[in-house]
């Protein structure tokens, strides 16, 4: 058996799993999947707050709250999705030291679990941008699924060497909370990549998460296809994806030894 | 026909201690591990089996028995050697291991049948039977999570013997279900044997239920293969092997998962077994419906206070003919002495037919706590004739036949 009749063979397990993780996670919950809106809303919110009437910045019209929340949201489910994937082989261990199947599904099943997350946050983005009055261009709208699957490449390939570190070094866990809150200062999110000064800009669009944020706004509200930046994203998140990928096989066999 | 599982040479070891591998290490294929910092959990062992055979695993804890199983899952990988399995293999190293605990039975089946290798249409299929094996009807809208440790194994039983493996790994997992189930869980594994040709490697620490699933034994002893051969002579091997250690290192054999304590201390030893015809002769061929007397000599090295005396007789695969102690009989045994010696007369028939027969004798503590010392395999003997019937207890039938007029 190659290893790919293998992994598809396990279809029906990937599909499995991620239900498991979404039902367990909304089980004895009241708000259940509002849950996916609460945590980028509140952010939003506050961020709207303190750039709206603390330190008013500029977003080239576009309403702060609208401007924010169309970052807020593919960045919270690239982060809680990074999180759970970084953790998935430890948090299963019972599992991984006890029944074979291929690993890579649990670091794809957390990453894809969240995905229902961001499509309910997404609703409330949409409903924003109805509020606001805002028009969408349909031939920008076209990339929209081109600008999801780079951030699913890139989530994925961080996540697998995320994942597999962890099994041998539990730092990596913290390392990544660590990361993920430097990281959002180093995203356009909560301020627009025009604030960035010059002389620091081409090293800011190396950031891939960079030109994946700014392609949704581009997309989304301000009616045009995204900008070069996005061939950056795209060659690095493949790269982290091969490279992720490679890595997690290579050192796999360890798992149940060490876990 | 090819066998369904080779395990060929195999070693395993496991790096000691705290130890957080250089990336270079983590990276590394990982061969070629050598050195005081690795502990061999199994050492160049190998064995075949052929569809439909079945295999008990025995040893005490620590002696590589779950991580055979692990290696055959492919769960974990050899330091050394190759494994083939052909087919499709369903492993029960943790029964319902796969299991989540918020999740209601109905949603773990189909779970649990995904991480087992099924698709949902085979689990569909399969989904009655299951629930109907497990016994848990009632309880398949309620999370596991509220289920008692009985319902979760017998779940996790059912879901796994129902995949119709070609091979059955089952790790000690049955020692929680009530006896009516572990019955109907050995029904079940021979049934596969039969009409599926299910090869099964079984783990126990239940030596009658290895005797009762598996034709074939192999006893681990400190990650090494000291037996292998029909199953009731392995359990007999193991017995022989926990003496042994235990007279070497005058240490506590390993506690075998919350079961009975095999301890022998030693306070007491058994000297010489012997069998006597009436004559007072040493003999090792009985005939068959003979009086003997088996005299057993015992040496007392601490001071042991009505110490029980056991006696037993085992056809050579290990059942069972005859057993008794001295408490059963009510008999009140003395208190003995550092030094003292005794000798045990035990006066008995033997009606038994014609074979070889095993002759084991145990000293244990007053309260049945622990052995002093025991020997499963004394000695054996032969018995010969008994009118040429098959079996084993002469009853000495008396047959009449006469034409009755119509």
């Amino acid at each position: 058996m190659t290893s790919q009749a293998t992994f598809l063979s396990y279809r029906p397990l990937l599909y499995a799993w991620i239900m498991r993780t979404i039902r367990a996670r909304y089980k004895q919950s009241l708000l259940g999947g509002l849950w996916a809106i609460v945590q980028p809303a509140v952010a939003t919110l506050i961020f709207s707050l303190v750039f709206t009437y603390f330190v008013p910045i500029d977003t080239d019209g576009i309403p702060y709250i609208v401007f924010s929340y169309a970052a807020m949201a593919p960045w919270t489910f690239f982060t809680t999705a990074l999180t759970d994937m970084v953790e998935s082989l430890v948090i299963n261990m019972n599992l991984v030291s006890k029944i074979y199947f291929p690993r890579e599904i649990l670091p794809i099943a957390a990453l894809l679990a969240r995905s229902l997350d961001f499509g309910i946050a997404s609703l409330l983005l949409l409903m924003l941008m109805i509020y606001f009055g805002v028009q969408v261009e349909l031939s920008a709208l076209l990339f929209l699924p081109a600008v999801i699957a780079i951030q699913l490449a890139l989530a994925l390939g961080l996540g697998f060497i995320g994942a597999a570190l962890n099994v041998f070094y539990r730092d990596v866990k913290h390392i990544i909370a660590l990361v993920i809150q430097v990281w959002l200062y180093a995203t356009p999110i909560i301020y627009p990549a025009s604030a960035v000064p010059s002389w620091l800009r081409p090293y800011y669009y190396l950031n891939p998460m960079t030109g994946i944020i700014e392609s949704y706004r581009d997309i989304l509200l301000r009616q045009q296809g995204p900008g070069p930046y996005l061939l950056v994203s795209l060659v690095s998140a493949s790269a982290f994806l091969v490279i992720g990928y490679w890595f997690f096989k290579r050192v796999e066999f360890q798992f149940a030894d060490v876990v | 026909m090819a066998s369904s599982i080779k395990f060929d040479q195999i070693t395993k070891r496991y790096r000691i201690g705290q130890w957080l591998p250089s990336l270079r290490e983590a990276l590394n294929s990982g061969n070629g591990q050598t050195g005081d910092s690795f502990h061999t959990a199994v050492d160049n062992v190998s064995f075949a089996l052929e569809p439909g055979e079945a295999l008990g695993v025995i040893g005490p804890n620590g002696a590589g028995k779950t991580t055979i199983l692990k290696l055959l899952a492919g769960v974990t990988h050899p330091t050394d050697g190759t494994i083939a399995i052909n087919g499709r293999f369903s492993a029960l190293i943790e029964l319902g291991a796969g299991f989540h605990p918020d999740l209601t039975g109905r949603e773990n089946i189909f779970l649990n049948g995904t991480i087992l290798g099924l698709q949902r249409s085979e689990i569909q299929q399969r989904y009655d039977q299951i629930v109907d094996f497990a016994g848990i009807s009632a309880f398949l809208d309620t999370p596991v999570k509220r289920y008692s440790s009985g319902m979760y194994a017998r779940l996790g039983f059912s879901i796994a013997a129902h995949v119709d493996p070609d091979v059955l790994l089952v790790d000690e997992v049955l020692a929680v279900g009530d006896y009516a189930f572990q019955q109907k869980c050995y029904a079940h594994m021979d049934m596969l044997r039969r009409q599926h040709g299910t090869s099964l490697i079984f783990v126990s620490h239940n030596m009658e239920a290895v005797r009762r699933v598996c034709d074939r034994g192999l006893v681990m002893y400190r990650g090494k293969n000291i037996f292998q051969g029909r199953a009731g002579e392995a359990v007999i091997a193991y017995s022989d092997a926990v003496r042994q250690a235990a007279r070497v290192t005058q240490m506590e054999v390993p506690k075998e998962g919350g079961m009975a304590e095999r301890v022998m201390t030693f306070d007491a030893e058994i000297g010489q077994v012997a069998l006597h015809n009436q004559a007072g002769d040493p003999i090792t061929v009985v005939q068959s419906g003979e009086r003997v007397r088996v005299a057993v000599d015992i040496c007392f090295h601490k001071d042991v206070q009505q110490p029980i005396f056991s006696f037993t007789i085992r056809t050579i695969d290990g059942r069972i003919i005859y057993d008794t102690t001295t408490r059963w009989r009510q008999l009140e045994t003395p208190n003995f002495r550092a030094g003292e010696k005794c000798r045990i007369d035990y006066d008995l028939d033997l009606p038994l037919l014609e074979g070889e027969f095993e002759l084991g004798v145990d000293v244990i503590a007053t309260d049945f706590s622990h052995y002093y010392d025991r020997l499963e395999r004394a000695m054996s003997f032969w018995v010969q004739g008994g009118n040429g019937a098959q079996g084993l207890v002469d009853l000495r039938v008396a047959i009449a036949i006469q034409k009755v007029a119509r």
